[in-house]
């Protein structure tokens, strides 16, 4: 492949005479910058429009100003709550699979040539539906569900996994780590395959123990691929909305309720638009501020040298 | 049309209206079509916005508040057209009736009833019951019914679907007064409680979960496992027939044993944005005759609209059952709802795995319904 010349050379001097590249780059640019400019740059200002109405689904849009953002912040107290059962989600559900994923991958990168066929078998979850998979652990968590009738075999009297307040989160939390940890072991496998054995060696002669080996070598050469997963694993929590929907309808009571299961219901089901786009903005700005801290980060926790 | 066709069942029960109407005018057609029963509350309001939408769509009555602007009102074309307004169930025409204007023809009028499983009561030794059935025998059968594994009763996590609001209909507390949400009223309120501790306290069934759909208590009372479920005539045909076990139905208890009917149905209606809407109207009417309705009835198991047609409905159904549908439609009252009625019961679902648990009272759950529903 040939790269192009403009970006060859940085912050160089055209030479008298020379022609830029400005028109083919341009042309390269265009169909993804004409995807971009259309479905993510036209709805999001769209949105941004539609947050200062209150729009029924049919009907005529009534202008409101910022009434749905101040609704939002100070009048409406679901919002608060489903927003700290997102972050709660967020934060326990990245921890558990990068913790999980970073285990595992390892194991699975020291196992030889059983290694692929494992790490086939936690991506399988990835590829499947996520429907599919929240109907499995639904069939499982239920009341008299296969957990619950296994619990039975011992004389010990299940809890409702998915109706009790206090473990509703956790059964969620539980089921979203199963379907995504096979993405990051992936990911992390190739970092870890990219991690030249002679550092690890040397530092073997050097009298590192294992313990050391993981912690002061492979860890900080394998931060560009756990920035990665953190800043995707984040960003995928906060949208999350499959789980909830078909596990728990956001209950029991509000313990479920996520973000963007709440802006999804206030559009298509309580018919107010306006409020579901100021929600969709707020969930938009908290997850650009956490990405903009985490990339601020970078060049502090993450190790780009060979 | 615009309507629910959430599978070959719906599309069939929508064929049969139009061979119906064909036996009179041979010429007559309809074009179907619509998305799923859950999605059509969502996308007919979408579908209307965009250009090109049919002229007829479907509604329930309980749902005819939340879709009065996607609707027209009748009054003035079944004026012109001398269409006797008053052959209809007047349960249903007074649910179909938004800001004092008729937004639909019914074609079904559905009092909502409680099925029982003969076998289960014999082998209990409870009566069964019929047009007079009191709550507190209702809660001493369910008692009796409940053990070897059977539950007394079925439940469903709704308020429509569930066994408080039918309940609390039977003893005459409505949900929505003056146009407005009255769920924190009284009667409801201790209704709706009785109901959850049907489940909390006298474990007399079992607590559902927020996600569960009305299929989940349907299959434990068709499997056999509870004795006992309150749902719609719609579902006569699939529960007498597919049960473990002889069905029949009762009126939904009351506390005077003298229940008053929560009569949901459906209906035709036209779209604000069609352009004929004369021809629409002529259509709809072409499909809501006596001898339609009744056609519809005998073919698909609804309860036709109109009284006159009952007869081709009752068929060979038993006529204890014929009866206690009849009861029902004679003290019925419609299911009145408020624009908002999808955030409640939405809500309701969401929270009522907690009622049926015993962790929160009727009186907090209704109270932050209506709070968050205004």
């Amino acid at each position: 492949m040939t790269a192009l010349p403009t970006l060859a050379v940085k912050n160089a001097k055209k030479p008298a005479g020379v022609t830029g590249h400005g028109k083919l780059a341009a042309l390269y640019l265009a169909p993804g910058m004409l995807g971009f400019f259309i479905f993510i740059v036209v709805p999001l200002i769209a949105s941004l429009v539609i947050s200062l109405f209150d729009w029924p689904l049919f009907g005529t849009p009534k202008f409101v100003g910022l009434d749905n953002y101040i609704r939002m912040l100070s009048g409406d107290p679901v919002f608060w709550t489903v927003l700290g059962n997102t972050l709660f989600f967020a934060v326990c559900y990245t921890v558990l699979n990068l913790v999980l994923a970073l285990g595992l991958s390892t194991w699975l990168h020291s196992l030889g040539s059983w290694g692929p066929f494992f790490r086939v078998l936690f991506f399988v979850p990835v590829v499947t539906p996520m429907v599919a998979n929240a109907l499995v652990w639904r069939l499982m968590l239920t009341d008299d569900g296969v957990v619950n009738s296994f619990l039975a075999n011992f004389g010990i009297a299940g809890p409702s996994w998915l109706s009790d307040s206090q473990l509703a989160m956790g059964s969620l939390i539980a089921m979203s780590v199963w379907q995504g940890v096979g993405y990051n072991i992936i990911v992390l496998g190739a970092g870890l395959n990219g991690i030249s054995p002679n550092l690890l060696e040397a530092a073997r002669i050097d009298g590192a123990g294992a313990w050391q080996r993981f912690f002061r070598v492979v860890l900080p050469m394998l931060s560009p691929s756990l920035f990665f997963c953190t800043v995707m694993t984040i960003i995928g929590s906060f949208k999350v909305f499959t789980q909830p929907y078909l596990l728990t309808l956001g209950g029991p009571g509000e313990s479920t309720n996520t973000i963007v299961l709440y802006l999804y219901r206030n559009g298509f089901s309580f018919d107010k638009l306006g409020y579901a786009s100021a929600l969709a903005w707020a969930l938009f700005v908290i997850v650009m501020l956490i990405t903009a801290l985490q990339f601020s980060q970078q060049k502090r926790l993450v190790n780009y040298d060979n | 049309m615009y309507t629910w066709i959430t599978n070959e069942n719906d599309r069939a029960q929508w064929q049969a209206f139009v061979d119906a109407a064909k036996k009179k005018d041979p010429a007559f057609n309809l074009t179907l079509e619509g998305p799923s029963f859950n999605d059509y509350w969502t996308k007919v309001k979408t579908r209307l916005s965009s250009s090109g939408a049919p002229c007829i769509i479907t509604t329930q009555a309980a749902r005819a508040q939340e879709l009065k602007d996607l609707t027209v009102p009748l009054d003035d074309l079944a004026k012109s057209n001398n269409i006797d307004i008053s052959m209809y169930n007047k349960a249903m025409i007074d649910g179909l009736t938004v800001d004092g204007t008729l937004r639909g023809i019914p074609y079904d009028a559905e009092p909502v009833v409680l099925y029982y499983n003969k076998d289960l009561l014999a082998a209990a030794g409870v009566k069964e019951p019929g047009t007079k059935y009191t709550t507190s025998q209702f809660a001493s059968d369910l008692k009796a019914l409940t053990k070897d594994g059977v539950s007394g009763l079925a439940i469903p996590p709704g308020f429509g679907s569930g066994p408080g609001l039918p309940m609390a209909f039977a003893d005459g507390n409505e949900p929505v007064k003056d146009g407005k949400l009255d769920l924190t009223n009284s009667g409801l309120v201790a209704d709706q409680q009785f109901a959850f501790d049907l489940a909390a306290k006298e474990k007399v069934g079992t607590a559902p979960q927020s996600s569960d759909g009305t299929d989940v208590p349907e299959q434990q009372f068709m499997s056999g496992k509870a004795a006992m479920i309150i749902d719609g005539p719609w579902m006569y045909d699939t529960l007498t027939t597919k049960t473990q076990g002889k069905v029949g139905i009762a009126v939904v208890p009351s506390k005077s044993g003298d229940s008053i009917g929560m009569i949901q149905g459906s209906a035709f209606a036209i779209a604000a944005s069609c352009k004929d809407k004369e021809a629409a109207f002529k259509n709809i009417m072409k499909i809501t005759t006596p001898e339609v309705v009744g056609a519809v009835g005998a073919a698909r198991g609804t309860v036709p609209s109109v009284e006159s047609a009952l007869k081709d409905w009752a068929g060979t159904k038993p006529a204890a059952d014929v009866e206690v549908v009849k009861a029902l439609l004679a003290s019925g009252r419609p299911l009145v709802t408020t624009p908002s009625w999808n955030q409640v019961e939405t809500t309701f679902s969401q929270y009522s795995s907690e009622g049926f648990r015993g962790s929160k009272s009727a009186q907090d759950i209704l109270s932050t319904i209506t709070n968050s529903a205004k």
